[in-house]
């Protein structure tokens, strides 16, 4: 065969799951790495993406979407761990994602470091996020010979991006996660102006369609209000950055419509997120016209008037658990341990008391778990508690639902479509449907959902490979 | 006196250990040590792999196999079906339980004794001679 270059594309992670997203793209001799996340259900190495099937060295970019920790959180591991730094490699993500992702990963390291699991040491994060490039959304990025990269607003949370990359002509666009619906304080995700070659896209929720922002809002407050009139607690697990802030903006303006529960305590339990307020009003100027506008009446959006910071003391969970009725935004938002178990597990027994889960709850985690509203719970001791506590499901995950997802993938209009971010079946659906649109108006359009480690290989005929890389 | 045998995940820079008392570790053992030094046994959507050290890294598949003491081995954690990987195969059976050979001297370890692995309760003494697949763990709550 003659000399045609063919683009792989390995997941390492996110292949037909949800959690570590790491995707590996080669061509021409060129190595770019997407996203280097964990696995939420995991800890230690366990939680890391496959990398033990890369040469880390031969990294020339390592790419990342957004701060959350299936999509950044092993990024310390590969820098600081793995020999890239014998190799010329060089890691980029947005301003606002560096800012938070400093602080997202000392909680982590903090996290870390109680088990026998922690990963690296403080040291180590302080040397990775020092090689960290930042730029900004639209800028075109030259790291290496032959290579270029523009990151585009993806919406999902602050700073989150997509990426679309050039490697000697060829085009490929990889979304991270991304969301088309404006919310409270971001601007939903861009189509890039350049149609790609291939599209590499999140297909978290499949084929689902999911509420309207009002009709899920309305249902949100009036849930958190019945709990509050019956007597009970509100537990809002929820990790301290992303949703968390679109969910204070929910609750503080509710709050403020209504008298009757000034006198209820809206608790933010985490020291994380008040560090991180700094963060959300330095980059005002990159959120949404509501926000923008505000602002500029000297009405700071992120200034709450009903939210409460939790006291400091040892214990304050059982505190606020035996105190009147109250809302309580903790993390993690999976309830795996901290804050937010604690609280569950004192709050469990009584039916008064209600849970509601706000984000996209990941397979193998209590988040997922109890939405099957099971009779009793395990504690983090190993006793069974008694669940009689109310348990919904409102998604502020700000992903994509199937018809945003479907409309946004045929305006990308790209030969190539590979599905990520998604559990199998999610992603087996939404490969069926797209591939039905596709047949019926008689267009050749190719849907992979490769597994982790199962390299997918494309080549692409004539002028588009015509552009050498140089050296 | 203590023996050990050096491993080094693929990926990594450094390398680590793994003490035994004897001339040399079944590939089963030293398995079982790596899953419970780094805490694996939970995730069972994963297989460990173990090359020698050579230029070409043949891999050691027999689990019965003893690697000499004071060699180096070159681990590889690669992905297996959800439900499908062996993890928990090296770590429920007994420190025998996964050589066949007779040969095998008593290998005792040191290394991993207080990972965390309290989840596997219940029928754990069963044997399993690493062909047959191991039934789903126990999801974490
Ligand atoms: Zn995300
Ligand atoms: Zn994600």
């Amino acid at each position: 065969m003659a000399d045609v270059p063919t683009l792989s594309i390995m997941l390492l992670g996110a292949g037909q799951e949800v959690g570590r997203s790491c995707c590996v793209l080669q061509y021409r001799g060129r190595t770019i790495v997407c996203d280097a996340g964990v696995h939420p259900a995991y800890s230690g190495i366990a939680s890391l993406p496959f990398i033990d099937e890369l040469d880390w060295s031969t990294v020339d970019v390592i790419l990342i979407t957004h701060f959350h920790l299936d999509h950044a959180a092993a990024l310390t591991y590969i820098t600081e761990k793995t020999n890239f730094r014998d190799g010329k490699g060089k890691v980029y993500m947005t301003h606002p994602t560096k800012a938070l992702h400093k602080f997202m990963m000392q909680d982590f390291v903090r996290m870390g470091s109680s088990s026998t699991d922690a990963l690296f040491s403080p040291m180590e994060l302080s040397m990775s996020l020092a090689s960290i490039i930042p730029v900004s959304a639209h800028q075109v990025i030259s790291p290496c010979p032959g290579v270029t990269f523009t990151p585009y607003h993806a919406g999902h949370v602050l700073g989150a991006c997509m990426f679309l990359i050039d490697i000697a002509g060829l085009k490929i666009l990889y979304t991270g996660d991304y969301s088309r619906e404006e919310d409270r304080h971001l601007v939903k995700a861009e189509v890039p102006p350049i149609r790609p070659d291939v599209l590499i896209v999140e297909s978290t929720f499949g084929v689902q369609t999911l509420e309207g922002r009002e009709e899920k809002e309305l249902r949100f407050t009036n849930l958190v209000h019945n709990i509050i009139r019956r007597g009970g607690h509100v537990l809002l697990p929820t990790f301290a950055l992303g949703r968390a802030q679109e969910l204070l903006l929910i609750l503080d303006e509710y709050w403020k419509k209504h008298p009757d529960l000034h006198n209820v305590p809206i608790y933010y339990a985490s020291s994380l997120a008040r560090k991180c307020m700094a963060v959300y009003q330095t980059y005002i100027h990159t959120m949404n016209s509501n926000v923008r506008s505000r602002f500029a009446k000297r009405d700071n959006p992120f200034v709450f008037k009903h939210i409460s910071n939790v006291p400091h003391s040892r214990g304050w969970e059982r505190k606020i658990a035996e105190g009147p009725p109250c809302v309580v935004l903790a993390s993690p938002g999976f309830m795996t341990n901290g804050p937010s178990r604690e609280l569950l597990e004192l709050w469990a027994p009584d039916s008064r008391n209600g849970v509601i889960l706000t984000g996209y709850s990941i397979e193998g985690t209590l988040a997922r778990d109890i939405q099957t509203e099971p009779d009793e719970v395990q504690s983090l001791k190993g006793h069974m508690i008694p669940r009689k506590l109310s348990v919904d499901e409102i998604s502020f995950g700000a992903h994509v639902d199937y018809s945003q997802n479907s409309e946004f993938i045929e305006a990308v209009n790209a030969q190539h479509i590979v599905l990520v971010h998604g559990e199998q079946n999610a992603m087996g659906r939404l490969r069926a449907a797209m591939q039905d649109r596709y047949k019926s108006r008689d267009e050749d359009v190719k849907i992979h959902t490769p597994r982790n480690l199962e390299a997918l290989e494309l080549t692409f005929r004539g002028e588009r490979v015509a552009k050498a890389i140089g050296n | 006196m203590a023996s050990s045998v050096f491993y080094k995940f693929k990926s990594r820079k450094d390398e680590s250990r793994v003490n035994f008392d004897g001339t040399g570790i079944s590939v089963f053992d030293l398995k079982k040590e790596i899953i419970l030094a780094n805490n694996l046994g939970k995730a069972n959507d994963f297989d460990l792999c173990i090359y020698d050290n050579s230029s070409n890294e043949v891999e050691l598949k027999d689990d019965s196999h003893i690697i000499p003491r004071s060699s180096s081995v070159v681990v590889k954690r690669v992905f297996a079906k959800p439900g499908k990987g062996k993890a928990a195969m090296y770590i429920a059976g007994s420190s025998s339980a996964g050589a066949s050979g007779a040969t095998l001297e008593p290998s005792k370890s040191t290394a991993g004794a207080n990972g965390s692995y309290s989840w596997h309760r219940g029928n754990m003494s069963k044997r399993f001679d690493g062909k047959e697949d191991v039934p789903t763990g126990p999801k974490a709550t």
